[in-house]
């Protein structure tokens, strides 16, 4: 699976666009899909021309979540030598990775979901700053109902993120939401008609991104990221 | 006297719509437990109607905790309100908390430790004890905040003013308001359907959430990792086999 056409990187001017390019599959990850996300997360963010990181899917899916077809193992192998649990499948430790490199981005990060975006597709949007959707979108983690459940942080995300109180029906009950649900639930951001080309439609959100400072930006982030640990008093003294 | 009945997979418990004295909370935590030891247990319902603690009598205290019994000017200690809740919130298993009629103080606090509330359309939710010039040491502060934000939260606890299940539920207190008519029938239907989930995936959900609310990131993803080497689900097998066969998967919630 190392086909270069699954993943596409695109410059629309200062916005770069991370788009999961299998549609035959809804965008499904496998072990080389996640390595990808991660190697070019790791280069915009170093990257000066790039002032917004938007990640998509192409075709009917922003992703389906992780790919269960997937047994080969990656062509790449990102484990090498800490692949932790056999028994189980390939343990969380690169996933878990590519969620906090693209966590940490010091740039505005957005993900735009549309069709389904579940499971693994869904913790990658919780790593982003913004989360646009469509009014039809099928988002949320149904992990649970295949007794499945993974370690990429959305543990720890999720309840920062919204009230703990509708953590349990998304992360215990693994309901999915639509656009509206998930923007009552206030984890996403804005909500487009059904059927809506986000890329189309939420150009005018990913260019005001585009004009803000980023280095303010990028310090206001980072306090706020750092603020959901501290107490009151250190988060005063923090200072990125 | 506490209610407890066991029905199929499903543990129920409730107040009986009394107020809640030491005897209750022992009860309480004794199910809480028993429940858990028991495999055939997978989900457990707390039915909150109460209008709480039995503040000007709480029945005697409990033998076990003779040697614990602080006093001063605010009466006996929280220990066995502290008990039956770190019972409920340490009870990894799926827990449904029921709000119909008087749900307030100690049994906004139960009801706040489940992970699921499921309102009566004629509910009266709040907590009273500020004007009775009391300060719950019960967790609620610590929990209504997370559960709700800080902002509803202070509403809750400092007004004391009772709110009904329309404004609960958009406060995101209660996840669920069903009309009275219908409050047992759908009830039911939900725990039934808690039951039949791979409980042990829930566990092991809950077993992340909960102390990583705690934990800095970096922490918890270390937690999550240390959590799944550990924990085992067998119904994950199930789970996969179930989906390449396209057909609903039966789990057995070891």
């Amino acid at each position: 699976m190392s086909d270069e056409t699954a993943f596409i990187i695109e410059d629309d001017g200062p916005i770069r666009h991370l788009v999961l390019n299998r549609p035959d599959k809804l965008n499904a990850l496998d072990l080389d899909q996640h390595a990808r996300i991660k190697r070019a997360v790791e280069a915009s963010s170093g990257d000066a021309s790039v002032r917004v990181l938007v990640l998509s899917g192409r075709g009917r899916a922003f992703c389906a979540g992780d790919d269960l077809t997937a047994d080969t193992p990656a062509a790449e192998d990102p484990l090498k030598g800490r692949r932790v649990d056999l028994e189980m499948g390939a343990g969380p430790a690169f996933l878990l990775e590519s969620a906090a490199v693209l966590r940490a981005c010091p740039k505005p990060t957005v993900a735009l979901l549309h069709g389904h975006a579940l499971g693994s597709g869904y913790d990658y949007s919780l790593s982003c700053d913004f989360r646009l959707a469509t009014a039809d979108v099928n988002y949320g983690d149904p992990r649970i109902h295949r007794g499945l459940w993974a370690a990429e942080g959305w543990s720890y995300k999720l309840p920062r993120l919204v009230n703990q109180s509708v953590v349990t029906p998304i992360a215990y009950l693994g309901k999915t939401m639509d656009g509206q649900t998930a923007h009552d639930f206030g984890l996403v951001h804005r909500v487009y008609p059904a059927g809506a080309d986000l890329r189309v439609d939420a150009k005018p959100f990913l260019d005001a991104l585009a004009a803000l400072d980023l280095d303010a930006y990028a310090r206001t982030k980072a306090r706020i990221l750092a603020a959901a640990d501290l107490d009151f008093e250190h988060a005063l003294a923090f200072s990125p | 006297m506490l209610e407890i009945r066991k029905t199929n997979a499903v543990t129920r418990i409730g107040f009986g719509g009394k107020l809640i004295d030491y005897a209750m909370l022992e009860s309480l935590r004794e199910a809480v437990a028993a429940a858990s030891a028991d495999n055939a247990v997978r989900a457990l319902v707390l039915d909150c109607e109460s209008g709480g603690d039995d503040w000007m009598n709480m029945g005697e205290w409990p033998a076990r905790l003779a040697h614990r019994r602080p006093g001063g000017s605010h009466g006996p200690g929280p220990l066995p309100e502290q008990d039956a809740i770190k019972a409920l919130r340490r009870f990894m298993k799926p827990t449904l908390a029921l709000l119909r009629g008087e749900v307030l103080g100690l049994a906004l606090d139960l009801a706040c430790v489940c992970d699921i509330r499921i309102a009566a359309a004629s509910a009266t939710i709040g907590d009273p004890r500020i004007l009775q010039g009391r300060a719950p040491a019960t967790g609620i502060s610590y929990l209504l905040p997370k559960l709700i934000g800080q902002s509803q939260a202070m509403r809750i606890l400092l007004l004391g003013e009772p709110i009904d299940a329309t404004e609960a539920r958009r406060i995101q207190l209660v996840h669920e308001v069903f009309a009275d008519a219908e409050f047992d029938s759908r009830t039911n239907e939900l725990a039934s359907e808690i039951a039949r989930l791979p409980t042990r995936a829930w566990e092991v959900h809950k077993l992340q959430v909960l102390p990583q609310l705690d934990l800095p990131f970096d922490a918890a993803m270390v937690h999550s990792l240390g959590i799944r080497q550990t924990h085992v689900i067998e119904d994950r097998v199930e789970g996969i086999k179930a989906w390449r066969e396209r057909r609903a998967p039966e789990f057995k919630g070891r």
